[in-house]
Parts: C-alpha cells; sequence; structure tokens
C-alpha cells in the first residue's frame, strides 16, 4: 500500500542566475 | 530535510532541498518526524508498519524527492547593477505611526530630489548594468507623487537612455493614494509595469495609524483615489500592500475587507517597529498570528469552494514547479550588491531602509563607484552564510530573512529576525496546502 502521495516534484533547480527575474 | 505538517486534518511531506511535495497519512508523518530528528511519537505502533512506511521513503530518497541532497556549491554572485530605488521625495503628506522612514524624511529635513540627481542615477545604472538587459526603478519616498514632475523626466528620460543602450527600464511606484487624482492615475497606468498602492484595510484599522498631517484619518482621503485606480489599471500589476499591527492581530479580516471592496491583489505585512511602541509585534504574538494565517486560507478555500471571487493573498502564492533558480533564492533581494537606493541629494546605500544610517553610505551617483567594504558584507553574506536558516524548510523560500531586519533586529545581516521566521513558517504551510489541494484538483 502506498502512503505517500507526491504532489510535485520540480525539476532539478538550475542555477542560471539569468536575471530576467523581478527584484523585497 | 523534510518538514511533516498538518493542515486542515491532511498530513503534508515538504522536503526543502527539492522543493518536493508529498501528502501522507498520520503514521507516516511520525516516521519522517523521527528520521528528521524532530518530536515524534511512535508508541504502540507494529515494527513491520514502519518497515514498510521506510521502504517507501528510501524509494522516494533514490527519486530525489525526499531526505534529497542540497546542493553546497555557492552561487557566484555577480557585480552588476540590475535595480535602483529612488528616494524621490524625502517628504510626506501622512503621518503614519509605523513609519520607517521618519514620517517621510527619514529622521532628516524635507528634501526633494532634483532631475540632475536622477539622471545621474539613471547613468549610474546603465554604466553599472552589465549584460543585463532588463533594468528597474522604483520611485520611492516619503511620497513620490509630491516629486510627480521629476518622476516624469525621470522615466522619458531613462527610456531614451535604454532604448540607445539596449536596456529595458520596467518602473515601480509607491504611494499613499493622496495625490493620485485622474490625470496622475492615468500617467502612472500607462508608464509603471506595478504600481504599490499603501491602504492598511478597514477603515477604523487604517485611521488608527495612518494619519493625515493634521492628525485625522486619512481612509476617507485615499479610498475612492486607489479604488478608481485599481479599475483602470485592468489586468496590470498592482498591489495593495497594507500593514498590520499589535492593533489589529485579526488583519485577516483586513484582508477580506480588501477583497470585498475589489481590491484583490493584496500584500499585508507585520509591522517592524521598536519594542516599546504600542505598535509593536512581540515574540508571544507569533501563534496568534500564525493561526490568523490559516484561518484566512480556511476562508480562501470556503470562498473557492462556492464559487466566490477570490483574491490573490500574495503570502499564499507558492511556485514549486517553476520557482526561481538557485542563485536568486540564496541571495534574494540582492540589497547592497545588486541592488542599491539613492537619496535626494545622490548618495548610494545599500537599500531604502539604510537612509537613516549614515555609516552604510556607500557612495554618490556623481562619483561612480561604491564603498567595496560596504558591498562585501552584502555579497559575501547570503542565506548560506546564516546558520539559524541551516535547518529550516522555509530556507529556500525567505532566503534567509530580509537584511535590514537582520541588522535591525538582529544585530547582524547572518541573525535573522526571529519573529518573521514564525511567522514564515506559518504561512508557507498555508501557501503549500492551498498548493497541494489545487493541483488534486487539476489531477
Amino acid at each position: 500500500m502506498r502512503r505517500i502521495k507526491t504532489v510535485a516534484v520540480p525539476a532539478k533547480r538550475n542555477n542560471t542566475g539569468c536575471g530576467e527575474c523581478r527584484s523585497c | 530535510m523534510v518538514h511533516a505538517f498538518c493542515a486542515e486534518g491532511t498530513y503534508y511531506l515538504f522536503d526543502s532541498a527539492s522543493g518536493a511535495l508529498h501528502i501522507c497519512d498520520a503514521l507516516t508523518a511520525e516516521v519522517v518526524k523521527k528520521k528528521s530528528g524532530e518530536p515524534y511519537d511512535l508508541h504502540g505502533v507494529d515494527e513491520s508498519e514502519i518497515a514498510e512506511i521506510e521502504e517507501e521513503i528510501e524509494t522516494l530518497k533514490k527519486e530525489g524527492a525526499l531526505f534529497a541532497e542540497e546542493e553546497k556549491e555557492i552561487p557566484l554572485k555577480s557585480e552588476e547593477v540590475k535595480a535602483l530605488c529612488l528616494h524621490i521625495c524625502h517628504d510626506c503628506n501622512l503621518r503614519c505611526e509605523y513609519c520607517f522612514a521618519g514620517q517621510g524624511s527619514y529622521k532628516g529635513r524635507s528634501e526633494y530630489m532634483p532631475f540632475k540627481v536622477a539622471k545621474a542615477a539613471v547613468d549610474f545604472l546603465i554604466a553599472n548594468s552589465g549584460k543585463r538587459r532588463i533594468l528597474e526603478m522604483d520611485f520611492f519616498g516619503g511620497e513620490p507623487l509630491m516629486n510627480l514632475s521629476v518622476v516624469k523626466q525621470t522615466v522619458d528620460y531613462a527610456k531614451a537612455e535604454g532604448k540607445k543602450h539596449g536596456k529595458k527600464f520596467l518602473f515601480t511606484l509607491t504611494t499613499n493614494g493622496v495625490l493620485l487624482d485622474e490625470e496622475t492615475a492615468k500617467y502612472l497606468n500607462e508608464e509603471m509595469e506595478n504600481v504599490v498602492l499603501s491602504l492598511d484595510g478597514r477603515k477604523e484599522v487604517h485611521d488608527a495609524v495612518r494619519k493625515t498631517v493634521n492628525g485625522k484619518g486619512s481612509y476617507d482621503v485615499i479610498v475612492e483615489n486607489i479604488k478608481n485606480f485599481v479599475k483602470m489599471r485592468g489586468d496590470k500589476h498592482y498591489y495593495v500592500r497594507g500593514t498590520f499591527t499589535k492593533k489589529n492581530l485579526d488583519f485577516g479580516n483586513d484582508v477580506l475587507f480588501l477583497a470585498d471592496n475589489g481590491l484583490t491583489e493584496i500584500s499585508l505585512e507585520p509591522v517592524v517597529t521598536d519594542e516599546g511602541s504600542p505598535l509593536y509585534i512581540a515574540e508571544e504574538d507569533v501563534p496568534a498570528i500564525a493561526e490568523e494565517y490559516r484561518r484566512l486560507a480556511r476562508e480562501y478555500r470556503r470562498r473557492k469552494a462556492a464559487g466566490e471571487k477570490l483574491f490573490n493573498f500574495f503570502h499564499f502564492q507558492i511556485d514549486l514547479d517553476g520557482g526561481p533558480c538557485l542563485k536568486k533564492r540564496v541571495s534574494a533581494c540582492g540589497a547592497g550588491n545588486e541592488y542599491f537606493s539613492v537619496t535626494p541629494n545622490g548618495d548610494i546605500f545599500p537599500c531604502h531602509q539604510f537612509a537613516d544610517m549614515p555609516e552604510y553610505r556607500m557612495g554618490s551617483v556623481f562619483e561612480g563607484k561604491l564603498d567595496g567594504r560596504i558591498r562585501a558584507i552584502f555579497r559575501d553574506n547570503n542565506l548560506y552564510t546564516r546558520e539559524a536558516c541551516k535547518n529550516c524548510f522555509a530556507k529556500f523560500h525567505c532566503s534567509g530573512g530580509c537584511p535590514a531586519n537582520n541588522i535591525r533586529k538582529g544585530g547582524d545581516i547572518n541573525t535573522p529576525y526571529k519573529i518573521t521566521c514564525g511567522m514564515m513558517k506559518a504561512r508557507m504551510e498555508c501557501a503549500l496546502a492551498l498548493y497541494a489541494e489545487e493541483k488534486c484538483e487539476e489531477k
């Protein structure tokens, strides 16, 4: 019996730091 | 680490290193707590049952979805400047009791930024932005609309210079709404990528702390201006940004009041003030605040189930699938290294919250260079240098807190302000539970 139901497993966190995201 | 918690009768497991989220039963949550070194209760549980759960945990561990290895590499940080906050006006037409900017003047004299300073700030940002294509400029105060002519000149100049240098400027303005007449609203709607509107919620709550120069409540002066602007705004970015204090720990009612008045993009934040103030939120208030976040989440669920109009309380937003990259999570706001504030005379500080601390002056927009010693403090200290955050499940979502709050309240940049930690954890549990419910509905 599976007791754990997975909701989300994000893709491996990238580390690009492209700087396109908004700036507190 | 894995954080096991219960929200509204459902048990969740959140793996902080991978960002994975799971739903489980009560017994599994206890087994995970044991493995995480937290207090647990497995009294009277059959060993074979525990072994079965541990096997399932082990499978997920191999898949990198539970007890995942944390990336140890400390991201290198560039010295490209991406954003400036212009203190366009050190003066204000309100006298809010909790204002960190000393009622607008930052504990100094009233001062308005001349265009030559703003122009030099634009030049400084472009010259120091390296390869960055998108640059941000925030108009802050005091009350920026008291110096609107310079805001307009600055926007025109930045757009023209941006075009020349292949840069795109995004503008944000924060206002208390007093001078937000129809003509000004049209201008802001046209030019600002985001507008932050200061309103604390219910009239009696707002008026108790946000007063006019004559000491009267300001709610009636501003509320229609703000409502009209939001109607005009359509689907462009805006936020009603209020503050709650010791006097309204039932702030969930203020969130709902704003939502019921058509102001659906809401950020309501705890006051950070001195311990002697009657508005001060103490550590003993945190459990009540945590319960208030849970009550607000409950009301959100009820409205959703009833098909009623929803609101966007930004602490309940969380993006596990497409959140920011590790570099961003570790360096967060970039204050003092990638982001700075500029006072009306052109002085540069690590961020707007340092403008009344002369020891943090880093230079001037006219000098073009920055104090390397102060910059190093901000560049070299990040989430990974904060010992207290090491075993916190929320660390990749709060990034070790606000550097200004850490310094003012914790005593140094690496000591998180404990009171905000407690609130962060509570609202993150709410956000994770709401996220899981939504994902399960989608499936």
